[in-house]
């Protein structure tokens, strides 16, 4: 950055009128009887947006809360910070360049459909039997691992689908066992403070995975080439090019590159999001489990088993993650510590989404997505923006749960 | 019968506090784990304190401790106290001393200013205690901050919350090389940068007994302390603050301010362990803050008995010492186990099997087994199961556990 101060006064000024219209606008509302639900929330972005002049019209005028407001003051607090950023570093690629922001955005949006793919795992989870389940990395991870061991070193002349398929099967099992030796007693009253338990008992689930598969495999970096190989095709050809295909890449409109693995990825998570929509929504047994997330006691006097759609829900949830690991196994190299960060993406995701919410998870995975590749992008140093990447999505986090602990699509508490 | 459980239970805290003091002359080769050991236990007592006492299952405990050892290693790092002004850092007066900040700016100041500074001027560290106290106060804000911005936030949010603010701290640390060093490590002084010396007997800095007996010190005064709290009022309120909130508020508990105070005091005592550890084991890195280590404290205190601070302390000394143990391989026919990762893979199903049977703990019932002196066996579970035995002696309202709705 050439003149850094400008974007951190920018940022300060910012993050200051957003606390202070988060903290007096909410007694505004409630000092002139008016409903002050999410009036913080509003308050701060107004604040940013705005600062003290908007703070003041808004106290004043008070109006009741709309998505709105809320949206375009967000937009707007949006528009301070990147133009103060373009003041700031004049010369950075992404203020410069538009190919490279649209890149980043769009390979923003393939990897974080299979993030969003794997939060929904998450979030049917919570949305069923009420817990979060801090091993969804580990399952993740184990994905990977048995894609790589079916393609790579037991059955290498078969069709790498069939691995994905086989992570599948292997991560459902998984889920189903672990729910019915250590969930399932929960529900039948066996353990006393089941929300403490299940946050630990799975955290030392996620221990135990992750030690397990260290020793079994080794912490050497696994690599699985790519799945396939695309013909090439340029269309049109000679200048102009809408879609151009080399084997290990994809660029559309000559600006906007993707690597095909990563392509191969997003078709996958596609594909499992629509099948688990119809799944959801056109089936028996899926209706069954919605039925199940909505009333637990109505869907039983109806003749639906809750104790087996929770087996089945955290079975599903587990599959979820493990089918991303196997889809995204092609494109980073796989360590058993790899569930990590995999598992506190999937947490900001299911909280900014909206806990139990399915859109939400979804459009959470895409809006983690691209903020994590403008922010690996963007940041100037870059070294800094590796080390820094865990933690815009934990900024997040903790704004949601402090702003609006409900998310976007959450139910009210 | 009530004045012979009373000795027991001082006889057992005499004889474990002298079995501690007298250690060192037992395995006097193994006092590097032994001091690491006492660490755990802090936390892990600490943590129980916290989560099996007030229900707020934080994770951001190790980051307290990293707090702690942080704020020392870098009040170590960067601030001198000099008799003369240098004219070239950041520096503020105190009297005839100056306090003297050698910022990144800035990082070879003292060095350059040396050369104009009168003969016979002194430069000093703050000593240990003081970085250690400055430590555990900021420790204590992070508590008090963190405390007041959880307030809303219950079990899994409150779990998720207090694990991004851990993160986002390690990756902070992690991510600011020039400051902190990054993932290489801060390098801390040790504990006594003269040496020691005890009677006649001269230690150097680098023997480990001094800082077994202050880590040993630290210990027994924490967990008074930490007795000392749960028997009083604020135990009392912070258990049922867990058992229900609203029904303690009704009743009049300061729901607000009791959460606010617990996370602050166990923020404190992180904090005091974590500059403490620092000081001993003389580098840092942000590794002491991850996940994984975490999850060692929570599986210590799980393990010895979440709701008993002696359980979780004596569970956490146990584990480590037999992890410590279990690090040389196994050789079983032609398998070689290698056993620097299996015993965590064991460590981590004994949690899982722990909390699935025994949600007491494993260290804990024995603990209450010698300390009630068999009156435990008379409880009201006992009495239900013969009712028909002394009828007209139970309770009214002792109907066994409230049914789930």
């Amino acid at each position: 950055m050439t003149h850094p101060s400008i974007f951190w006064y920018t940022l300060l000024w910012l993050i200051l009128w957003g606390a202070i219209g988060a903290l007096i606008t909410p007694r505004v509302y409630a000092r002139k009887d008016k409903f002050t639900h999410q009036t913080a929330l509003l308050g701060s972005f107004i604040g940013a947006a705005l600062g003290p002049i908007g703070l003041i019209l808004l106290w004043i005028f008070t109006p009741q809360l709309t998505a709105k407001w809320l949206l375009g003051s967000g937009l707007i607090a949006l528009f301070w910070l990147a133009l103060a950023f373009a003041k700031a570093a004049p010369e950075n690629l992404c203020v410069t360049s538009g190919s490279f922001v649209a890149t980043q955005i769009a390979n923003g949006l393939v990897i974080g459909s299979i993030y969003g793919l794997m939060a929904l795992g998450l979030t049917l989870i919570f949305s069923i039997l009420g817990i979060v389940s801090f091993a969804h990395g580990e399952f993740y991870m184990l994905g990977g691992m048995v894609t790589y061991y079916f393609t790579q070193v037991w059955f290498p002349d078969l069709s790498p689908l069939l691995g994905v398929a086989a992570a599948a099967l292997f991560t459902f099992l998984l889920g189903a066992l672990f729910e019915l030796l250590f969930l399932r007693p929960m529900i039948t009253g066996q353990i006393e403070r089941p929300g403490e338990y299940a946050i630990l008992v799975t955290f030392g689930l996620a221990f135990f995975l992750q030690y397990t598969t260290l020793s079994l495999v080794g912490a050497s970096p696994k690599k699985v080439p790519r799945f396939f190989d695309y013909p090439k095709i340029t269309v049109p050809s000679g200048t102009g090019e809408i879609i151009k295909i080399t084997p290990g890449n994809l660029t559309f409109f000559d600006t906007i590159s993707i690597s095909s693995p990563r392509f191969t990825a997003l078709i996958i998570a596609l594909i499992l999001l629509f099948a688990l929509l119809y799944f959801l929504y056109k089936t028996w047994t899926g209706k069954a489990l919605r039925a199940v997330s909505q009333d637990r006691q109505a869907a039983a006097v109806t003749g639906i088993n809750p104790k087996r759609m929770n087996t089945l829900a955290f079975a599903l949830g587990g599959m979820l993650a493990g089918i991303s690991g196997a889809s995204l196994v092609q494109v980073f190299s796989w360590v058993p510590w790899v569930g990590i960060p995999a598992s506190s993406r999937s947490f900001v995701i299911i909280v900014l989404g909206g806990m139990g919410s399915l859109p939400g998870a979804f459009i959470g995975g895409l809006i983690l997505g691209v903020v994590e590749a403008l922010g690996a992008g963007c940041v100037p140093d870059p070294h800094r923006a590796a080390a820094y990447l865990p933690a815009y999505g934990m900024i997040i986090l903790v704004l949601v749960l402090l702003l609006k602990p409900t998310g976007l699509f959450g139910r009210e508490l | 019968m009530r004045k012979n459980i009373r000795t027991l239970k001082l006889l057992t805290w005499i004889l474990g506090t002298g079995f501690l003091i007298l250690l060192p002359f037992l395995i006097p080769t193994r006092m590097h784990v032994a001091v690491i050991a006492l660490y755990y236990a802090i936390l892990a007592s600490s943590w129980a304190l916290l989560a099996g006492y007030g229900g707020q299952f934080s994770f951001a405990h190790m980051a307290f401790a990293g707090i702690g050892a942080y704020t020392a290693g870098l009040i170590g790092k960067f601030i001198r106290i000099t008799s003369a002004p240098t004219g070239a850092c950041t520096e503020f007066s105190l009297g005839n001393w100056w306090l003297v900040i050698q910022d990144t700016a800035s990082p070879t100041c003292l060095e350059s200013a040396k050369a104009t500074m009168p003969l016979g001027t002194l430069i000093i560290k703050l000593p240990p205690w003081l970085d250690i106290t400055m430590g555990i106060l900021v420790g204590g804000l992070f508590g008090l901050l963190i405390g007041a911005l959880v307030l809303r936030l219950r079990r899994t949010y409150l779990a998720l919350f207090t694990i991004a603010f851990a993160e986002i701290l390690r990756t902070v640390i992690n991510a600011e090389r020039d400051v902190t060093g990054g993932p290489g490590g801060l390098k801390v002084a040790p504990l006594f940068p003269n040496g020691a010396s005890i009677g006649n007997h001269t230690f150097s800095p680098a023997d480990k007994l001094p800082s077994y007996f202050v880590m040993l010190a630290l210990f027994l005064l924490v967990m008074a302390l930490m007795y000392w709290l749960a028997g009083s009022r604020f135990g009392l309120f912070i258990r049922s603050i867990r058992e229900d909130e609203e029904a303690a508020a009704s009743l009049g508990v300061d729901v607000v301010r009791y959460k606010i105070l617990l996370f602050t005091v166990t923020a404190m005592i992180a904090a005091a362990a974590g500059g403490v550890y620092a000081h001993f084991v003389r580098v840092i890195a942000p590794n002491m803050m991850v996940i994984k280590e975490m999850s060692i404290v929570i599986a210590m205190a799980v393990i010895g008995g979440m709701e008993s601070l002696l359980g979780a302390a004596i569970g956490a000394i146990l584990i480590e010492f037999a992890l410590e143990q279990l690090r040389s391989n196994i050789t079983v026919g032609p398998f070689t186990l290698n056993m620097a990762d299996w015993r965590l893979v064991v460590f981590g199903g004994l949690l899982m099997l722990t909390l699935r049977f025994w949600g007491n703990g494993l260290i804990y019932p024995i603990i209450q087994r010698i300390t009630r002196g068999g009156v435990g066996e008379e409880t009201v579970a006992k009495r239900l199961q013969q009712p028909a035995a002394n009828d007209s002696s139970s309770l009214p309202d002792a109907e066994g556990p409230e049914s789930v709705p």
